[in-house]
């Protein structure tokens, strides 16, 4: 089948999810796609700009934070302070981007994380703005949007906007001069592409939709808190992109999916063991695949056949 | 004063990580987390061994050692299966053990605080300057310079040192000239961890044994790192310093934006040294 038939086919097959699924599952596929989208944002960096962000729940966390804090602090509705999410996620993306941008490979990381960690301490310390450690509570969505399947619809509606929209950037001129400063920077920059401007632009993309994915869990989960900023959050995205498959822009969607199941199956009877049982998949998938995530490559070359038309 | 000893910590967590990076070319993220180990296990130790003057100097010994054991068996079961491959999968390495760590910390020590007391000769303070200064600082000021020393003495008048110098300007002629840089790598490695577990348990009666203490280590230490030159060794010992007085006095002066006043330096170094004040720039 044609990939834009598998597209119509999930998507007939989400749509009807409702009906058929106990609110539950509807709560876990929200979860999915929030997580996917996120972790889509964080690839256009990681699988088509070559940079890889230790710091990527900065942007989550603030895309959480800014529409919670005007819904608490401002009193706006929800759907108008949605909006603040990728705008201030996008601004600081914008600001902390500027320099990381400037770094190659380590550094890049290092500073991503560290500048993560600044977030995640102002969020903490600010106690009078964003309640510190207590974070913000009763952050919900309206009472149109308050059921489980309501809400499952809008954030299947915004994703799949948001993932339409970077697909786009993907394919775009702008995706391809990208995958030139990824593979090779120094012949990008010969054939006259600003190799800075580029990464830093990505940055901020990547950064707004990450913030996207933060304003949706805010609303999702009825509360935000200053973990959302802390570097076992940055940890996710890679984790699912990695799982996915980096090179296909579907793959993170697919890792969200398996990604997210695990979860559930593992936290569901050990809650406290998840992050060890994530800290363990990751180790052994480094230290045991021979070729590392190479090892891999037929089962992504697969799924990038089957998904991607880039 | 204080911003004197916090410098110390940090130099001790900070020198560890900058020569595990110099030799091994790895960005040990982990490194937060071996310090938090070095504190809950003066945690344990000061509780377990029986209560005489000299059980807190026992503990403080023991705690790095063991630190020092689990890098050791980090380095050699799972480190040394990915040099050479891409940095990015040994930072994604590092990170996972975050998780582990944690984890199993949070699992054998449980969630609450834990606390551990000064040893009585230490428990008071004393008159610095006519200010009342906790005197259990003063062997933290006192030690980590000797440990400064003692790394120098080491680096500079030891084959050893010297073998370690010549393998951060070139691993791979090092190799060549017959060295066995796959043991010198699990050296370096436990040396660094032991410093790392050597500040944690230094840092143990000053503060809340607390499971965050890895990623709040972890991010400062980096910054020291960055600002005085990754691999570098005199550039960590001045940066850590710089960094202790900074945060000391910014808590006094801007409580709130202290830490942002600390990363914004970091962003001004990396703009115009990336390489830090005292490191070298990448080839």
């Amino acid at each position: 089948m044609r990939p834009s038939r598998w597209l119509g086919l999930l998507a007939v097959v989400l749509a009807l999810a409702p009906f058929a699924l106990p609110p539950f599952f509807l709560q876990l596929l929200t979860e999915i796609a929030i997580v996917g989208l996120f972790a889509t944002a964080f690839n256009l960096l990681m699988g088509f700009g070559g940079m890889v962000s230790f710091g990527h729940a900065a942007y989550f966390a603030l895309g959480a934070y800014a529409p919670a804090l005007l819904v608490k602090r401002a009193g706006l509705p929800m759907l108008l302070a949605l909006p603040a999410a990728p705008l201030v996620a996008a601004a600081g993306a914008l600001f902390f981007g500027f320099f990381i941008v400037r770094l190659s490979h380590t550094y890049f990381a290092m500073l991503s994380l560290a500048f993560a960690q600044i977030v995640f301490t102002v969020i903490f310390k600010w106690k009078a703005l964003t309640g510190g450690d207590d974070g913000l509570l009763d952050v919900w969505p309206p009472a149109l949007l308050k059921s489980p399947a309501a809400y499952y619809y809008f954030t299947l509606a915004i994703v799949a906007l948001s993932l339409a929209a970077l697909h786009a950037i993907v394919a775009s001129p702008f995706g391809y001069a990208l995958r030139s400063v990824r593979e090779n920077p120094r012949r990008a920059r010969f054939i006259g592409i600003n190799v800075r401007r580029h990464q830093l632009v990505a940055f901020v993309i990547s950064g707004a939709f990450s913030g996207v994915a933060g304003g949706l869990f805010a609303f999702y989960n009825g509360s935000v808190f200053p973990d959302f900023a802390y570097f076992t959050k940055s940890f996710e995205p890679l984790v699912v992109a990695l799982l996915g498959g980096v090179q296909s822009f579907f793959g993170p969607l697919t890792g969200a999916f398996g990604f997210k199941i695990l979860e559930w199956l593992v936290s569901r009877q050990w809650p406290v063991y998840w992050p060890l049982f994530l800290g363990i998949i990751v180790v052994l998938v480094i230290v045991v695949l021979p070729q590392g995530f190479v090892g891999l490559a037929g089962g992504r070359r697969l799924w990038s056949r089957l998904t991607s038309k880039a | 004063m204080s911003g004197l000893s916090v410098g110390m910590f940090l130099f001790l967590v900070s020198v560890g990580m900058s020569l595990i990076f110099g030799v091994t070319r790895i960005v040990n993220l982990a490194h937060g987390s071996l310090y938090m180990v070095g504190a809950y296990l003066m945690v344990t130790l000061v509780e377990v061994l029986p209560d005489r003057s000299w059980s807190f100097w026992l503990a403080l010994l023991l705690a790095p050692l063991g630190v020092a054991a689990l890098g050791g068996l980090i380095e050699m079961g799972l480190l040394r299966r990915i040099y050479g491959r891409d940095p990015l999968m040994q930072l994604i390495l590092t990170f996972g053990l975050i998780l582990v760590i944690g984890t199993l910390v949070l699992l054998a020590w449980g969630p609450d605080n834990k606390s551990v007391s000064r040893p009585e000769a230490l428990a008071g303070s004393v008159q610095v300057f006519g200010q009342p200064f906790p005197s259990y600082y003063l062997l933290v000021l006192g030690l980590a310079p000797a440990v400064a020393v003692g790394l120098w003495l080491i680096f500079y008048r030891t084959r050893w040192g010297m073998l370690i110098r010549a393998a951060t300007v070139d691993r791979e002629m090092l190799g060549t000239l017959g060295v066995n840089v796959a043991a010198l790598y699990t050296q370096v490695f436990v040396f660094g961890s032991w410093l790392a577990g050597l500040g944690g348990a230094l840092a143990a009666p000053t503060v809340a044994v607390a499971l965050g203490m890895d990623g709040d280590v972890l991010t400062t230490a980096f910054v020291v790192v960055v600002i005085g030159g990754l691999g570098s060794f005199a550039g960590s010992f001045i940066s850590a310093l710089l960094v202790g007085l900074l945060q000391s006095f910014g808590i006094l002066i801007f409580p709130a934006v202290s830490i942002v006043l600390l990363f914004a330096i970091m962003a001004i170094v990396l703009i115009v040294r990336p390489w830090g004040l005292l490191g070298r720039p990448e080839e």
